[in-house]
């Protein structure tokens, strides 16, 4: 990151009769220490890692593409490939569907607000690690989701209408149940990330803007349509990507919820790197092509949904 | 967006049912939001009997401190605390001294480069921490910097500084430059315009980073477990205890990492204005 800024051109004009030094050392002296860190402890490794994935743990040869081929022919990787898709998309459909009807209900004025406010962003606050045990705790086979659902048939039985309930073990299951399981753990954690930012886009929306949609008479429904989400767009954008990022490198609440059965890339990196198998090169080609998938994501996304918008300034 | 201007506004009343609908779905959020963690909190006092059985009750309604006294006299909750707490506070320092002036800088740039370095920047968390986490360790170990608290909190803000940057950036350029360009008129130093002109004005910004990097540090798990051969941070002990703890262990060790974190959330979001992350998203 650090090489783009030594061929940056002023932005202001020079000073009379000083040097470029003059003008701008301040400026440099600044981020010079953001530069080396950057260059010492992310671009390094980065590099180490491709380094890595090319490279042959058998004979040492450079470059070679046989840890991509050895990934390609496992069925776990496909599998956990597969996964974090199945994953990532349910996450992100979740968060980004439950963040915006969050945003929209705190941006209304009601009794209690702020108190809601707080409650709804608390989840904020919890480490990952602990929701992926909170959740361990809710979707165990003896755990509060089949004890609630249990509840349910029973209520359902008083009222005469009969269901029966098997109580499910969500984690240990396989397939979807699992998956899901592990999206909505996800979910719960970070909706008040999504939350946030769209708040932050509906205050940007000048009021005069909604009011001018009511007087010409377009109800709540074609307000939210034609007037609104449009103009949260840039901010749905910046969502989506923040969170698509973090969603597609899910681990932590995968190994608690899933690690057993249902791998995800994450997870497999995790398991080729640590000590049974002890592969790094493996472990590097798989991180690689985790980085082409978020990068191919965005770049579609940015491309189907966002058009030309621009995320940054 | 003040109170007054909003009053003239002429809105028609919703009906009872819609107002009803709102007040159930509101509810059902914030006990949605609510609920795990009130969980945890009874599965820290449940007996065991409470937990298994084809059959679990709903509540604990015998609840005991056993698993809280062995939790907290058996000496493996303190020295992880001290820890976390330590390497969340190195993390947040760094992040400031080290993003601030850097973004400051980047926001000046001009607006193609600006915009490439923060997107680059970003870029890079798309590699799974792993990678990166992998390589700091092994190089970490050669320095000496492994198993130490420095050496985590340096770890940390791999993590940290992309999204810094660009929170800070956005914020930066919103400073207007005839700002400084006055207190310079006015005889101010540059280091002098900085600080009493540019970092008052970006002072929210500052305080919700700070708060991002302190959250990221208290909650990260991976490069504390690649870093960590013997102080286990509280994350690590956690998940040690999902291992082979028991549930109400467990969760015990989970409350004493969530309470302090759920007071900071709820102190801070009443200052954590959305338009302090506005700078960053401007379309």
């Amino acid at each position: 990151m650090g090489g783009r800024l030594t061929v940056w051109r002023p932005g202001s004009p020079r000073a009379p009769g000083g040097s470029w030094i003059r003008a701008h050392g301040l400026e440099v002296a600044l981020v010079l220490p953001l530069v080396a860190y950057l260059a010492l402890l992310t671009a390094a490794p980065i590099v180490e890692t491709v380094r890595l994935s090319v490279s042959s743990p058998l004979d040492g040869g450079f470059p070679s593409l046989g840890r991509y081929r050895a990934l390609l022919a496992s069925d776990l990787f496909r599998a956990a490939f597969r996964n974090t898709l199945v994953v990532a998309l349910l996450s992100l459909v979740l968060e980004t569907g439950l963040g915006l009807a969050l945003a929209l209900t705190l941006h209304r004025r009601f009794p209690l607000r702020g108190l809601v406010r707080t409650l709804v962003l608390l989840p904020l606050g919890v480490p990952t690690v602990v929701s992926a045990a909170v959740m361990l705790l809710v979707f165990a086979r003896s755990g509060y989701l089949n004890a609630l659902l249990l509840v349910g048939a029973d209520a359902l039985g008083v009222l005469g209408i009969e269901w029966r309930f098997e109580p499910v073990a969500w984690t240990v299951e396989g397939g979807l149940p699992t998956l899901l399981t592990v999206a909505v753990a996800d979910t719960w954690k970070v909706v008040p990330v999504v939350t946030l930012i769209l708040l932050a886009g509906l205050q940007a929306i000048p009021e005069e803007v909604e009011e001018a949609a009511r007087v010409d008479g377009a109800t709540g429904w074609r307000r939210l349509v034609g007037v609104i989400l449009p103009l949260l767009v840039p901010y749905l954008t910046a969502a989506v990507i923040l969170r698509a990022i973090d969603a597609f490198r899910i681990f932590e609440v995968a190994l608690v919820l899933a690690g057993r059965v249902e791998p995800v890339l994450g997870t497999f990196i995790w398991n080729r790197y640590a000590p049974p198998t002890s592969d790094p090169f493996t472990a590097a080609a798989a991180a690689i092509v985790l980085f082409a998938l978020i990068l191919g994501f965005v770049v579609l996304y940015l491309r189907l949904v966002a058009g030309r918008q621009e995320v940054t300034a | 967006m003040t109170e007054a201007a909003r009053r003239p506004a002429p809105r028609e009343r919703p009906r009872a049912g819609t107002r009803l609908f709102f007040a159930a779905w509101v509810a059902i959020c914030a006990a949605a939001a609510l609920c795990p963690i009130l969980v945890l909190l009874m599965v820290s006092v449940a007996p065991g009997s409470a937990l298994f059985g084809e059959r679990p009750p709903l509540f604990v309604t015998t609840p005991t401190f056993r698993f809280w006294r062995v939790v907290l006299e058996g000496g493996d909750l303190w020295a992880p605390l001290g820890k976390s707490f330590a390497v969340a506070v190195m993390t947040t320092a760094g992040a400031l001294v080290l993003g601030a002036p850097g973004a400051y800088t980047i926001a000046r740039l001009p607006a193609r480069v600006r915009y490439g370095v923060v997107v680059g920047l970003l870029v890079t968390r798309m590699l799974p921490e792993f990678s990166i986490g992998v390589s700091v360790a092994t190089r970490f170990a050669q320095l000496g910097l492994a198993d130490t608290y420095l050496g985590l909190a340096l770890a940390h803000l791999t993590g940290v500084l992309p999204l810094v940057a660009w929170l800070l950036v956005g914020a930066f350029e919103g400073v207007p430059r005839d700002l400084e360009a006055a207190a310079a008129i006015d005889g101010a130093s540059r280091l002098a315009t900085l600080g009493r002109v540019v970092l008052p004005i970006t002072a929210p910004a500052l305080a919700v980073t700070a708060l991002f990097a302190w959250l990221y540090s208290w909650n990260e798990f991976l490069y504390a477990r690649l870093l960590t051969t013997s102080q286990n941070t509280l994350p690590l002990q956690v998940f040690q205890a999902i291992d082979r703890g028991t549930r109400q262990q467990m969760a015990a060790v989970a409350v004493v990492l969530v309470l302090p974190i759920l007071g900071v959330v709820a102190v801070l979001q009443r200052h954590l204005r959305p338009g302090a992350l506005a700078g960053a998203i401007r379309g």
